[in-house]
């Protein structure tokens, strides 16, 4: 599904590339997890494949169509889903209204369908006396069901996710991989997990580490 | 258009901000609609200066004229010769009348003036007595140099002279003269006089003609009117008392001073319609009359509370331009902090894939809800700023005004005192039958009134300031970077 051909990244100095020729590939209906130091440039690498970036060299391939050729913007909106570690959820609003505004923005096949949204919120654990509350005044682990639901809600079919489990406590981590798992076996979708737990990147189907500029497939 | 959606959603959910943001935009909304609330009342009252102040236009014998002739035939003849006597011819009525038919004049008023002599009244005497020695019309040659005693104004209406339109004599019984008075020896006499000979409305005086046969004439007192004042100390030494004056119709004064004045006037004094136009006017008369006569024009009452009106209608565009300008860029300075704060939503909103221009129209939007309230809150508001400054403005210009109308303003009119014998002019066209101008010019009062246009034209001041305001703080949106704000 997706395909990263040669695929590198510096900073400044070319010489001293974050990573460099890196050929990858992620199938739908699996999760991966790669795991690394802190600055290995894991966060990098997920940042071109999630479209937020230019690769310095190389390129990605989605369905074997480049991201150059389908467009940044265009990728973001219809192909590929991001959790973030701080949440990063709209503030002023309703985990309701959070999910229905990324359906709308991504042209999702449920879009406005408010029924469809408050499902997939009860079926994370966030109750219909929830839903319509302010985000803010949810717990951390809440906020990052409904960042997964709002992922679940769009109709990409690869999400990625950046350290979704570093500002949760271990039952809440347990809960948000559960939900990965269920949209990589449930969905079909090619979840893709940056981490630096162990624990997380153990429950995920593959897992790669990235060491000395190049990944290193643990299993 | 789900960027609607997020601006009420925003705006809604952020009500404390909402409300500062609107306090804002109104105060700033205020004095914009302030500032054009006055230039609007400044151009209004403009226009009505021009009906209310006027001008007008006098026809007269052309002096110059008449001295350049003596002075060539004084060149030409010896020197033993007799010193030529200045000539000048009294206005034609018809000419008058051609120049009344022009498209600016309102209405006209004929002066002729003369004197005559008490008969079965007594005037009212004066310590300064009596030194004129001139009677008759303008520009006739006089044979005579005998004057009367008492002042007969000849006019069409006493309604129409500066006197009357300029309070300074009021009608206190009866009526004054009019033009209905044509042809009749009906007169109004000031009180003073009045009281003096016991005479009242309705009685009959007889007055002696000073030239010609000397014969009596009896006429008919109409109306008494009071001169607000009567000091002979303020007239020339060879002037009658005030109080001696006696307004007639310009028919009746003609009689006094002879046949040959029929149909003839010392001045005719024309009421322009549009002060803005009197000058053409001018030049328009000028093409139906000789050279013999002259056309001047007076509308400093017009033009002083022009350039008053003008004054405060250059504040009020600099008041609209300079709390824009600082509007926008107070504005601008809250937005770019506002997004700067909301970086997170902006990366949020990119990388789900939302266009650049969808979120710029989001914080346009949220910023379009709030300057609609603070327009409603403008309009009740601006009336009242604009009312305070509007005052202001005009109190402080007519303090102006006043200050260079003293300084620029002359003496009396263009009239002869007394007369010199030869022009057997008594007054000339300086009488008080003629509308030189007052140096006394009211500024009209500011009328603030907030309409539909006022509010359609804040409206586009508001809508213009929102979007500058955004467009600049755009830039920060269009460059930011997904990457950079939402993986650290």
């Amino acid at each position: 599904m997706l395909r990263t051909e040669g695929l590198g990244y510096w900073y400044q100095d070319k010489e001293q590339p974050l990573f460099q020729d890196i050929n990858l590939e992620f199938e739908e209906g699996q999760s991966y997890a790669i795991l690394g130091h802190s600055g290995t440039g894991k966060t990098t690498f997920l940042s071109l494949i999630a479209g937020l970036d230019k690769p310095r060299e190389g390129d990605i391939f989605l369905n074997d169509r480049s991201l150059k050729q389908i467009g940044l913007t265009n990728y973001r909106r219809h192909d590929v889903a991001i959790v973030f570690q701080a949440y990063n959820l709209f503030n002023y609003m309703s985990p309701l209204n959070n999910l229905l505004t990324a359906m709308a923005i991504t042209n999702a096949s449920h879009a406005g369908d408010r029924g469809y949204a408050q499902r997939v919120l009860n079926d994370l654990g966030i109750g219909d006396d929830l839903i319509t509350r302010n985000v803010q005044r949810l717990s951390g682990g809440q906020q990052q069901r409904v960042a997964i639901a709002r992922t679940m809600c769009c109709d990409a079919k690869l999400v990625v996710a950046d350290e979704p489990t570093g500002n949760l406590d271990e039952d809440n981590t347990k809960e948000v991989i559960d939900q990965f798992q269920r949209i990589a076996h449930e969905q079909g979708k090619c979840v893709i997990i940056v981490t630096h737990e162990p624990d997380v990147a153990a429950r995920c189907d593959h897992q790669y580490r990235l060491e000395n500029k190049q990944f290193v497939q643990l299993g | 258009m789900n960027f609607f959606k997020r601006a009420w959603l925003n705006v809604w959910a952020k009500k404390g901000r909402s409300v500062l943001l609107i306090l804002v935009s109104s105060a700033i909304l205020m004095f914009v609609l302030a500032g054009l609330l006055i230039r609007s009342a400044a151009v209004k009252a403009t226009e009505t200066a021009k009906t209310d102040a006027g001008a007008t236009m006098t026809l007269s014998a052309n002096r110059q004229a008449a001295f350049k002739k003596i002075q060539s035939s004084s060149s030409s003849s010896s020197s033993t010769s007799s010193r030529p006597k200045l000539t000048l011819t009294p206005v034609k009525l018809s000419d008058a009348k051609s120049i009344a038919n022009l498209s600016n004049i309102k209405s006209y008023n004929v002066t002729s003036s003369t004197t005559a002599n008490a008969k079965s009244y007594d005037t009212v005497s004066t310590s300064t007595g009596m030194g004129g020695n001139s009677s008759g019309g303008p520009g006739m040659k006089s044979t005579s140099s005998s004057s009367g005693d008492t002042q007969i104004d000849g006019v069409t209406s006493t309604a129409l002279t500066t006197d009357f339109t300029d309070s300074q004599s009021k009608i206190t019984k009866g009526r004054g003269i009019k033009a209905s008075d044509k042809g009749t020896n009906n007169v109004v006499i000031e009180k003073e006089l009045a009281s003096q000979n016991n005479l009242t409305v309705g009685d009959t005086m007889t007055i002696k003609e000073t030239t010609g046969s000397k014969s009596t004439l009896k006429v008919k007192v109409v109306g008494i009117y009071k001169a607000s004042s009567t000091s002979s100390a303020s007239a020339g030494p060879m002037s009658t008392d005030p109080a001696n004056t006696i307004y007639a119709s310009y028919t009746l004064a003609n009689t006094i001073k002879g046949s040959k004045y029929a149909g003839t006037a010392d001045s005719v004094t024309f009421n322009v319609t549009n002060p803005a136009k009197a000058s053409a006017t001018k030049k328009a008369g000028n093409k139906l009359i000789s050279s013999k006569y002259s056309l001047s024009t007076d509308d400093s009452s017009y033009q002083s509370i022009k350039a008053s009106m003008n004054n405060v209608e250059g504040f009020a565009n600099k008041i609209v331009w300079l709390v824009a300008i600082a509007g926008t860029i107070i504005l601008a300075l809250i937005v770019i902090l506002m997004i700067r704060e909301r970086r997170f939503e902006i990366g949020v909103l990119l990388s789900l894939g939302e266009a650049r221009w969808k979120i710029v129209a989001q914080f346009f939007t949220e910023m379009l809800m709030v300057i609609v309230i603070a327009l409603a809150i403008a309009g009740v508001g601006g009336k009242f700023v604009g009312n305070q400054l509007g005052s202001q403005l005009v109190s402080q210009s007519t303090t102006t005004q006043t200050t260079s109308s003293s300084t620029s303003g002359q003496p009396g009119g263009s009239g002869q005192p007394g007369g010199s014998g030869s022009s057997g002019m008594h007054g000339g066209a300086g009488g008080p039958g003629s509308t030189t101008s007052s140096a006394k010019t009211k500024n009209p009062d500011l009328e603030i009134a907030v309409s539909a246009v006022d509010l359609a034209e804040l409206g586009g001041f508001g809508l213009a300031i929102t979007f500058l305001s955004i467009m600049i703080a755009s830039g920060g949106i269009l460059r930011l970077e997904p990457k950079k704000v939402l993986i650290s």
